[in-house]
């Protein structure tokens, strides 16, 4: 369990770490938390030749968010257990869901959001709940900025839009565009076997209220396919209507099919499908006490 | 009770500390980061092994390249399977043909058996650059088929060891009473299909770890290991390696768990040992990653229960059980056949059933090898005894209290003797049960539950009744095999005064956690009246103390009967010299001395003329101040006691006598709910009651009674070592296999009882295995949760998925984990 050799290096800022990444080769890897990255090179399943540290540039840790609650701004380095506490989680309580549960509480405090969302994970916790937001990446790569809708970032399983050398330098998040009297909650849960394990499933949900009615509504599934679904069949069932069980029960049936999960250690297939339209159910009930202004704190499902 | 069965005389001694929840001796140093575990031991010029596996279950090697790895940087020799063949014997088998044919090499010769099986050790001067070559040995599989499943591999014609011709390892047929005579007379007559009990382990803290060194110079071997049953492992390393016992050295010192899975790390000590010899005898480590253990170190049996019948009288008492069990071993025997006869130290669990017909047979198929995992045997067999008294409950609308009730064991049958002539010291399994129905509250939850499932809700409770067999006759190994060199049980102990007129023990136990240090020092204190504070413990194992015996070791729930005894024969034997010593030096009459703690320390005490001396008094007397001494006065002060447990051989051809010497018990209740959506099964009420004799020490014994409810929990609903057809194991890691954490963990609430073994001098009986009581416990909960939807518990380990396939697939039984009731 020790990785092969590797030369290691420190950036000083991300502009130089672009530079010695694009000219290190192929072979070279941006770390940042370490927390998916090391274990893989321990496994001997990755074997970068060389590592460029970013935990040493500064100015890449902060959550950032404006009185509105309009704009939230991630750093690419903070840690999921700095965003846990952070001011804007205690705003938007589907952050705290999402950070407090992120693995163990070693994983979170070395862990990454913008490693997180580098990394692609298909059972990754953040991208389904960026997903329901109006989420873009800021990148930095040899040839300049560029920012790129999270959508559009995740490509495939562990695979996004980063091109050579480009690295993950803030992450956007946004509500999405909604009038005055209108209220937003959102909610993640996700059922893992234990703390140190990724989901079996997870639902994101983010719900706009206005008065009774669903207004709009995204809902993300996580851990059941390569990347996160989108279930719209499971928003339609919502959208525009009064959040009622019967229209939330017929919005987490529409999210059954939605995902295409692979039988593995944690669950079969047709059972995380089900877990899925449970954890969906689960979600919008909360989401939409949130929005009603309640506090409603959410554990993962551990079993 | 059969003759051998004496009560034993009580301790004469006071019994000031034994008994008490003195503090843990070890805590000191383990938790300031201060224990000495065998990968804190630097060795002057060590080399480090990393060990090439297969990746394949099955596989002939059609050829193997470890040239360039030989070449690599800092390699200092690279071993291939079939080099260490030709250097060693085979390992013991311990039993007899066919299984007894099996040849068992430290690494694969011509072919794989298991997936993560060494074919090669490659020794350098660092771990990274040993895994940097090891990545560059290159090795030719030929794959054959895998069989992963018991049964197929007694039926499919396959042969995995072509030595033995044949899969299976063991078979034999246990018959007591009259079966036919109580079927032909019973009221009802169940059956059951099938029910399985999975693998799981015991993962502990600490992986294995080797330290070999090979001392050219005197021929000796020095091994620093974390083994727990290192006198068993030199009796296997012997032969295979050609050196005598006394040229093995074998240390341990603190050890972060075993559970019995390190007992068969003996097959990587070969190989440690052997590599030193070729490098010059430079320490050689391994220190096993968890990967490596999950895959190729040990799991616990699996067992298949075939063709159940059970014969009720109109009571619902249970006259009859007849069946078909099927063990797994995986690759190789190693510990095995022993599990074939283990398991029949609890042949009736709790109950009265006079007659039992069971056919035990044992197959190998191509997963990692078995070891004697934390409630070894008996476990696997007290789970399908628990089904067949919750499935016969339900069946017949018994509640599980009272269908429990009606066939236990009663207390006032103490000392009983069970069909297979074993004898249950003690214990009162009635009694533990209204213990824990009143700590669970056993009638509101009846009303609660009624109430829940009129509201649609899953919800159940259960009971699970285990026994602890501990101190076994090794005596059952001449059932298996008559040729078996085996019998009896012992321990050695050491107690001296040194020259300073320190108190020091030695045992021969090797302790990982279970408190040894501290339970001795209690029983020296009190034999010589003074504080356990004033008794030095000698951490670990070490051969070179000269105290053990060819059963030392910790295992089989035993310490505190055989260690204990062993300490306190020990101390009894110095306080005797002790006492002469003291008679002479005080010119006093031995009747007149006393024992115990002065203004200058431990002493003995003239009462007549109330002179005294201390413990330096009397050492220095002997060791160094001797001029004087009456010849005849022959005293060391450093006196060796070995506990002989008193055991006969059993009756070969009926499969009958005594097997272990005391039996503890475990009873627990559990309510679980299944979540009707998620189908999570949670823990909603937890009760776990305990008999383990008199408490030597009750924080120790709760410590072990909690440790093993977690562990069980653990394997009932989390730890799944479950292979693929093709023989992958799907949980080689902690993504994949979930040791129970405290997330997972329900409240546990705590009862005692205390039913004094007759057998034992201070009326303890062995603990801390537990014997799976939460695997039976849960499933009980879980069926009594699931049989009005019509599905019958039918394996040992169920999650969210399986309950929700049970239910998904009513009407339809997969013959799987759960199945529909049929
Ligand atoms: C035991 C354990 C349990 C876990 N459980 C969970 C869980 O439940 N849910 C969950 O979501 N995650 C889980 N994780 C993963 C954890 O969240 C990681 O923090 C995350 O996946 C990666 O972040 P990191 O900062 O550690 O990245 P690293 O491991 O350092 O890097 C990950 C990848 O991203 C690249 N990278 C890193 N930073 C950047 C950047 N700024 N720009 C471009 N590329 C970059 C790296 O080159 C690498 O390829 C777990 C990890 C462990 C070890």
């Amino acid at each position: 369990m020790h990785p092969g050799p590797f030369r290691y290096h420190r950036a000083a800022s991300l502009e130089e770490a672009a530079v010695m990444l694009q000219q290190l080769g192929e072979d070279a890897r941006p770390l940042a938390g370490g927390q998916s990255l090391v274990p893989l090179m321990k496994l001997r399943l990755a074997g970068p030749t060389d590592l460029v540290d970013l935990a040493f540039v500064p100015g890449l840790s902060y959550v950032r968010h404006e009185d509105d609650g309009g704009e939230i701004r991630f750093g690419a380095l903070t840690r999921h257990a700095e965003i846990a506490d952070s001011g804007a989680a205690a705003r938007f309580p589907i952050l705290h869901d999402c950070a407090a549960g992120i693995g163990d509480v070693q994983v979170r405090n070395r862990g990454t959001i913008g490693g997180s969302v580098a990394e692609a994970d298909p059972s990754g916790d953040w991208a389904p709940v960026l997903l329901t937001h109006v989420t873009e990446i800021r990148c930095v790569g040899p040839g300049g900025e560029r920012t790129v809708a999270l959508r559009d970032f995740i490509l495939d399983a562990y695979t996004t839009a980063l091109g050579p050398g480009e690295l993950v330098r803030e992450i956007v998040m946004r509500a999405p565009p909604h009038e005055d009297g209108e209220r937003i909650g959102g909610a993640y849960i996700a059922a893992k076997r234990c703390a140190q394990v990724y989901a079996t499933a997870s639902a994101a949900v983010r719900l706009t209220l206005a008065g009774d009615v669903c207004r709009d509504v995204a809902i993300y599934l996580g851990a059941v396919a390569l990347t996160p679904v989108e279930v719209t069949a499971a928003a339609e069932a919502l959208r525009g209507r009064a959040l009622t069980r019967e229209t939330i029960e017929a919005a987490a049936d529409a999210a059954r099919s939605g995902g295409d999960p692979q039988p593995d250690m944690r669950g079969s297939a047709e059972y995380k499908c089900a877990l899925a339209t449970a954890l969906v159910k689960r979600a919008i009930e909360i989401a939409a006490r949130r929005a009603r202004g309640e506090q409603v704190e959410v554990s993962h499902e551990y079993a | 009770m059969t003759e051998e069965q004496k009560t034993v005389a009580k301790s004469p001694g006071s019994n000031r500390w034994v008994g008490q929840s003195v503090a843990r001796k070890e805590e000191a140093r383990l938790l300031r980061g201060q224990g000495k575990f065998v990968d804190d031991y630097r060795l002057q010029g060590t080399l480090h092994v990393k060990f090439v596996r297969s990746a394949y279950a099955h596989a002939r090697i059609a050829s193997i390249d470890v040239e360039q790895a030989r070449n690599a940087p800092g390699v200092a020799v690279v071993l291939t399977g079939a080099e260490v063949a030709k250097l060693v014997q085979p390992f013991i088998e311990i039993g007899p043909d066919p299984g007894g044919k099996i040849l068992d090499y430290p690494m694969a010769v011509d072919k794989v058996h298991f997936q993560g099986e060494p074919v090669a050790a490659v020794v350098a001067e660092s771990i990274e650059a040993a895994e940097d070559a090891a990545e560059l040995a290159r090795v030719d599989y030929e794959s054959l088929p895998a069989v992963v499943d018991a049964e197929e591999a007694l039926t499919d014609g396959s042969v995995l060891h072509p030595s033995s011709g044949t899969n299976l390892v063991w078979q034999g047929e246990f018959e007591y009473g009259d079966v036919d005579g109580a079927f032909s007379k019973a009221a009802h007559v169940i059956e059951i299909d099938r029910l399985h009990f999975h693998r799981f382990s015991s993962t502990p803290l600490e992986n294995n770890v080797v330290i070999a060194q090979w001392d050219a110079s005197d021929n000796q071997i020095y091994f620093w290991c974390n083994n727990s049953f290192p006198a068993f492992a030199i009796q296997f390393l012997s032969p295979a390696l050609g050196v005598g016992i006394d040229q093995i050295h074998f240390q341990s010192h603190d050890i972060g768990g075993s559970f019995g899975i390190k007992i068969t790390n003996y097959p990587y000590m070969a190989v440690c040992a052997l590599a030193s010899r070729a490098c010059g005898g430079r320490p050689v480590k391994w220190v096993e990653t968890r990967t490596e253990h999950m895959t190729a170190s040990a799991h616990g049996n699996e067992r298949t229960f075939r063709d159940t019948r059970v014969a009720l009288d109109g009571d619902g008492v249970i006259t009859a059980i007849e069946s078909r069990h099927i063990d797994d071993c995986g690759a190789y025997p190693r510990y095995e056949p022993l599990g074939c006869i283990i398991w029949a130290q609890v042949l009736p669990g709790a109950y009265r059933v006079q007659n039992m017909r069971i056919h035990f047979s044992q197959a190998v198929t191509n997963k990692c090898p078995v070891g004697p995992n934390r409630g070894y045997s008996r476990m696997q067999h007290l789970w399908f005894l628990e089904r067949v008294i919750d499935i016969c409950g339900h069946r017949l609308g018994i509640p599980a209290d009272e269908m429990r009730l009606r066939n236990y064991i009663k207390s006032s049958e103490m000392p009983y003797t069970t069909p297979n002539g074993c004898v249950y010291d003690s214990g009162d399994y009635a009694a533990m049960q209204r213990i824990a129905k009143d700590l669970i509250g056993w009638d509101e939850w009846q009303s609660k539950i009624a109430e829940a499932r009129r509201q649609g809700r899953l919800i159940g409770i259960g009971i699970g009744t285990t026994l602890d067999s501990g101190t076994n006759n090794f005596g059952q190994s001449q059932i298996i095999n008559p040729r078996a060199p085996y019998s009896g049980q012992s321990e050695g102990a050491n107690v001296k005064l040194d020259i300073y007129g320190e108190i020091v023990v030695s045992i021969g136990s090797v302790p990982q956690g279970q408190g040894h240090e501290t339970t001795a020092a209690q029983v020296v204190a009190d034999v010589l009246n003074v504080h356990p504070d004033m008794v030095k413990v000698r951490p670990g194992f070490d051969t070179d103390r000269n105290v053990h015996t060819g059963h030392s070791g910790t295992y089989a729930s035993q310490f505190a009967v055989t260690g204990l005894s062993a300490v306190h024969g020990a101390a009894a034997k110095l306080k005797s010299e002790l006492s002469r010593l003291a008679s002479f030096a005080l010119g006093a009459n031995e009747d007149d001395l006393e024992f115990g703690v002065g203004t200058q320390g431990p002493e003995v005490k003239d009462n007549k003329s109330g002179k005294s001396i201390n413990y330096w008094g009397l050492a220095n007397l002997v060791n160094v101040n001797n001029a004087g001494l009456p010849p005849d006065l022959d005293v060391t002060l450093n006196c060796r006691y070995v506990y002989r447990a008193p055991f006969k051989v059993p009756d070969i051809q009926r499969k009958y006598g005594n097997l272990t010497l005391t039996y503890a018990a475990q009873l627990h209740i559990a309510v679980i709910e299944i979540d009707r959506e998620t189908y999570i099964p949670k823990i909603l009420g937890y009760v776990a009651v305990d008999d383990c004799g008199r408490v030597v020490n009750p924080a120790i014994v709760r410590g072990q009674v909690f440790g093993a409810t977690a562990h069980g929990i653990g394997a009932a609903l989390y730890e799944d070592c479950r292979y693929d057809e093709a023989g992958n194991l799907l949980a080689s890691t902690f993504s994949d296999y979930i040791p129970i954490t405290a997330l997972n963990m329900p409240r546990i609430r705590y009862g005692h009882l205390e039913s004094p073994s007759p057998f034992s001098y201070n009326g303890a009986k062995g603990m801390g295995e537990g014997g799976a009581a939460p695997v039976h416990t849960v499933c009980a909960a879980l069926q009594d949760a699931l049989w009005s939807s019509g599905v019958i518990v039918k394996d040992s380990h169920n999650t969210a998925d399986s309950v929700f396939r049970a239910l998904s697939t009513l009407g339809l039984d997969r013959g799987q984990g759960l199945g529909a009731r049929d």
